[in-house]
């Protein structure tokens, strides 16, 4: 016994994580939900008699009869300000909170899987499941976009045109934007979930959170709150679309998560660190 | 667990290291400026060469108008009254934008909307105007001499409002230089240009001067009796870096409804507050001046709109701002001036 | 919190003696205090029974023990490692079954024991599979393995969580009413378990309220009450404490009363045994008996001696029952 305590198997648990997550018929259901919209959306325009005309419908749908990648574009601006962080809502907040309701979380700690060992891994899992859930809408946006209607050139918001290798790109840095966009609500959700032992009292107040921000953002009284409002850029990815691309927005939008990420990070940790794991 | 207190320590450390560098960058030091005159500034400000960059800008007003809701259609709303509409939204709402300058008459500029974007894009002669809402496009050939027309597009950036507000208002202005500003990371001279005249909204409006490059990179309209700023225009961002020539190079997208329209190019301004037919008449000097547009076919005070932002007084209706009042005069013109209600009342009896 | 210099020097000392050792551990839940101050040892390889009344505390005694909830004060040590401070290292050698089991009801009954092996980072990856199947097959789970935990009764899930503590050999496993739920038959089989991980060397903490179990399998007892501890030691000192009793039943109750207190025991009359006739003229006596009375079978050689006719005659060892009930007190009411 001794002889084997010097070898540690630290991401083991990263590992089981995941595949709990990716075994769970409630993760695929999401996300199932995430790629039919893309799928609905491109099916009901190609059946329908007149393709939209410019200005009609959701942003860029104009935009999807000439290029099929422009489905993925327009999808993630239909999912991002609800549904997909209804998802990640859900995943962040029943990540300590869940395990709390099954009594599982007494036997994680008495394993020992480390009070922050396991904080970090739940929250790379809720990280890993924002880039599978942006990365569902693109890549089924792509797939049925190319299948709908091919591939082509594509215009940008500022009249220039693109190939299909640039139009894959900017689709691909609009997808990272939106998973950005998430993580600062994902590290909202980790705090919420060490509040409580109830995984569906997590995810339904941070999903009201969600809802609440862009509330306040449409507020202009409280224009000064704005730019600390995580959900401030998260339909900010058409400046990836303008040429030359803005970066302004995408890089504000990093830093603001990346402090989100940092303050809710450590409220979760000193409430995880300090709570009496009774459930 | 008496340490327990420790845990949230990192809780409280983070706030205030983001606090503290946030504070950092806004006063990252405006290095010090040597010192200049009023008059030094404004002929640094006047003589500045051809400088090629790139900008993005923010324009915001806070004009004390209620905000128009997006896409308001003004029923029937074509010709003045759409014009008018237009020009409230100008006036009332913020925008985003960026502008590239390249060799002389050449230069792009670009207003960023949620999710769509307007471009004047200037080459040589060449003009383009393109919407992407509409995904129209519209294209001029300015005639050889059309000189400085090619910076008409650039109606909203710090450099063309600037100048022209030197332009019109330095004979009846007092100059001052506040203390050295920042803008976009540049160090700048304030220059204050303060109204001789008490007849007019304006309190003072002012420009800040790059102290190496001359170019204006804020300019910031107070009203009288004002603190905060009713207009600001500036830059966030400058590189003085030639942009990419390939953007002033537009070819418009496959399926644009292009228009290809004859010069003068006045139509391609976008200056909505006056129709091409209405040349308007320009009464008074500098600050006090009104601008008079004949009526239309159309009697603007009927827009149920403009009636709900409007207030009946003697001789008309009243649109009233902090830096602007309109009056649209029983007659059907409009009377336009950063002057109070009674100049206007003055100027349509006067005509 | 305790220093962790001094528990350098300590360890070899008390590793070899105590497995958990507390000193005036307290913890309070607002104003109620659930644990009072209590001072547990207990010895390395025995088998602990912790015995106490519903809400006596000892969920939170063992809650508190294993770093899930912080200590209101007091100090604490687990395999010799100071508590909270040296759990990291304590805790993998420590197999729990806390307040009944819980388990991730999507994944199978293997699954889940994968999942809490993986949590633990001293766990080899490399043996996993095998750690896994050993423990199901260790508590009769071998066939159900690929079945998924909301499949399984409730005896299978307590079966499952005494799996978990055993997924890696342990030093000490504390088990929460490890029976809860069972049949007789996985009743049985859980002493048995027990036993045997006893035999190999591992100290038992085994929470209970059967006493019948406890004096089965335990060697040593603690007995909770109110929150306090009100006894604790070997099963021997335990009983020792209580008085053995003879009692002799006959038909001539007078006569045997007389005998007795002529050897110089404190006899008396007591209602009739259980399942002696009505009709039959039999009468009961007990008498406590001491270190310094004859013994046993020269009582009996005496009685009959003097005529007394004996029908039946016990020797009643204390039951830790008695002793139990004495500490505890009879009433059916949780205390609080
Ligand atoms: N989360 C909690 N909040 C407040 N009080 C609690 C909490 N958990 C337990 N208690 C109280 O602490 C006391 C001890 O509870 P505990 O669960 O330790 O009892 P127990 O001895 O394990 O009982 P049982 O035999 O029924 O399992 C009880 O009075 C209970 O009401
Ligand atoms: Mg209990």
């Amino acid at each position: 016994m001794p002889g084997e305590k010097s070898r540690t198997h630290g991401g083991a648990l990263l590992v089981s994580e995941l595949r709990v997550l990716f075994r769970r018929r409630r993760t695929w259901a999401m996300l199932a939900a995430l790629a039919s919209i893309p799928v609905l959306m491109a099916v009901v325009v190609r059946l329908s008699a007149e393709p939209p005309g410019p200005g009609e419908g959701p942003p860029f749908l104009d935009q999807v009869t000439n290029n099929g990648m422009f489905v993925a574009v327009t999808a993630l601006v239909l999912t991002t300000p609800l549904f997909l962080p209804l998802t990640v809502a859900v995943v962040s907040g029943d990540a300590i909170a869940g395990e709390a309701s099954l009594g599982t979380l007494r036997y994680l700690l008495v394993a020992p899987a480390g009070r922050v060992r396991l904080l970090v891994v739940k929250y790379a899992s809720a990280v890993a499941f924002c880039l599978a859930a942006s990365g569902t809408v693109l890549l089924t946006g792509w797939a049925i976009g190319a299948a709908l209607f091919g591939t082509g050139e594509a215009t940008l918001l500022s009249g220039d045109t693109i190939g299909v290798g640039d139009a894959v790109v900017r689709s691909l840095l609009v997808g990272a934007h939106v998973t950005i966009c998430m993580l600062g609500l994902a590290a909202v959700g980790l705090f919420i979930s060490t509040l409580t032992d109830a995984g569906v009292g997590a995810m339904a107040a941070v999903a009201v959170l969600t809802i609440v921000a862009q509330v306040l953002g449409q507020l202009d009284q409280l224009a000064w709150l704005h730019p600390w409002l995580f959900t401030h850029h998260w339909l900010a990815f058409a400046d990836l679309l303008r040429e030359p691309i803005v970066w302004t927005s995408f890089m504000q939008n990093a830093l603001l998560q990346a402090a989100y990420v940092a303050f809710f990070g450590a409220l979760a940790y000193g409430r995880f660190s300090t709570k009496d794991v009774l459930s | 667990m008496a340490r327990t207190w420790s845990r949230w320590l990192p809780a409280a450390v983070v706030p205030l290291v983001i606090a503290g560098s946030v504070a950092f960058a806004a006063q990252a030091g405006a290095e010090d400026l040597p010192e200049r005159s009023p008059g030094d500034v404004l002929a640094l400000l006047a003589d500045r060469g051809h400088q090629p960059f790139s900008g993005e800008f923010e324009q915001t007003s806070d004009v004390g108008l209620p905000q128009l809701p997006g896409g308001v259609e003004v029923p029937g709303g074509d010709g003045d009254a759409a014009a008018v509409t237009s020009a409230l939204e100008a006036l009332t709402s913020d925008h985003t934008g960026r502008v590239f300058v390249g060799e002389e008459h050449q230069a792009r500029l670009q207003v960023f909307d949620t999710f769509g974007e307007r471009d004047v894009i200037v080459n040589g002669s060449d003009v383009w105007v393109y919407e992407s809402a509409e995904n129209a496009a519209a294209h001029t050939t300015l005639p050889a001499d059309a000189g400085d027309h090619a910076t008409t597009g650039e109606q909203l950036t710090p450099d063309a409002i600037a100048d022209r507000v030197v332009e019109a208002a330095v004979p009846t202005t007092e100059l001052s230089v506040r203390e050295d500003v920042e803008v976009a990371g540049r160090a700048a001279y304030d220059l204050v240009l303060t109204p001789r005249t008490d007849a007019t909204l304006v309190g003072e409006v002012a420009i800040a001067v790059d102290g190496e490059t001359g170019q204006p990179l804020q300019v910031t309209v107070t009203a009288r009796g004002e603190q905060a700023p009713a207009f600001r225009v500036a830059y966030t961002l400058l590189d003085l870096t030639a942009p990419d020539a390939d953007l002033f190079a537009f070819t418009p997208p496959a399926g644009a409804d292009v228009e290809e329209v004859s010069p003068p190019a006045e139509a391609l301004q976008g200056d909505e507050t006056r129709s091409p037919d209405h040349e308007p008449t320009v009464i008074g000097t500098g600050w006090e001046s009104v601008a008079i547009i004949e009526a239309g076919e159309r009697a603007l005070a009927d827009q149920p709109l403009l009636t709900q932002l409007t207030s009946a007084v003697d001789g008309g209706r009243l649109l009233s701002t902090d830096l602007v009042n309109v009056l649209i005069a029983d007659d059907g013109r409009v009377l336009v001036g950063a002057v109070p209600l009674e100049r206007l009342q003055a100027a349509a009896g006067s005509e | 919190m305790s220093a962790t210099a001094p528990a350098a020097e300590q360890t070899e000392a008390t590793s070899t003696e105590l497995a958990i050792e507390t000193s005036g551990l307290t913890k309070k839940f607002g104003q109620q205090v659930a644990v009072n101050g209590i001072d547990l040892a207990v010895p390395r390889g025995a088998v602990f029974g912790f015995l106490g009344p519903n809400g006596s505390g000892k969920t939170t005694t063992i809650r508190v023990i294993l770093g899930l909830a912080a200590a209101t004060s007091g100090s604490m040590r687990v395999l010799g490692r100071g508590v909270p401070a040296g759990l990291d290292d304590a805790l993998p050698r420590v197999g729990a079954l806390i307040e009944g089991p819980a388990f991730y009801p999507f994944l199978s009954g293997a699954d889940n024991l994968r999942r809490l092996d993986a949590a633990d980072r001293h766990a080899n990856p490399a043996t996993r599979d095998d750690r896994v199947a050993a423990a199901l097959d260790r508590v009769g789970l071998a066939h159900a393995a690929r079945k998924k935990a909301r499949a399984y009764s409730l005896g299978m899930k307590q079966r499952l969580g005494i799996a978990a503590a055993l997924l890696t050999p342990r030093e000490l496993l504390v088990l929460d009413e490890p029976t809860n739920g069972l049949d007789p038959q996985g009743t049985r089989e859980v002493r048995s378990l027990i036993r045997s991980v006893a035999a190999e060397g591992t100290t038992v903490f085994v929470s209970s309220h059967l006493l019948a179990e406890v004096e089965q399998i335990c060697t040593h007892a603690a007995i909770m009450s109110v929150g306090s501890l009100v006894a604790q030691g070997s099963l021997a000192d335990l009983r020792g404490s209580g008085q053995t009793v003879v009692r002799v039943t006959t038909p001539d109750g007078e006569g045997a009363v007389a005998q007795l207190r002529h050897l110089g025991l404190d006899a008396a009359s007591v209602a009739p045994p259980r399942g002696a006739g009505r009709d039959l003229d039999v009468a009961a006596v007990e008498a406590p008996l001491s270190g310094d009375d004859p013994a046993p079978e020269d009582i009996v050689a005496a009685l009959v001696a003097a005529g007394v006719r004996v029908r039946g005659f016990d020797v009643e060892q204390p039951s830790l029952e008695d002793r139990f009930v004495a500490l505890t007190g009879e009433g059916f009411d949780v205390a609080r």
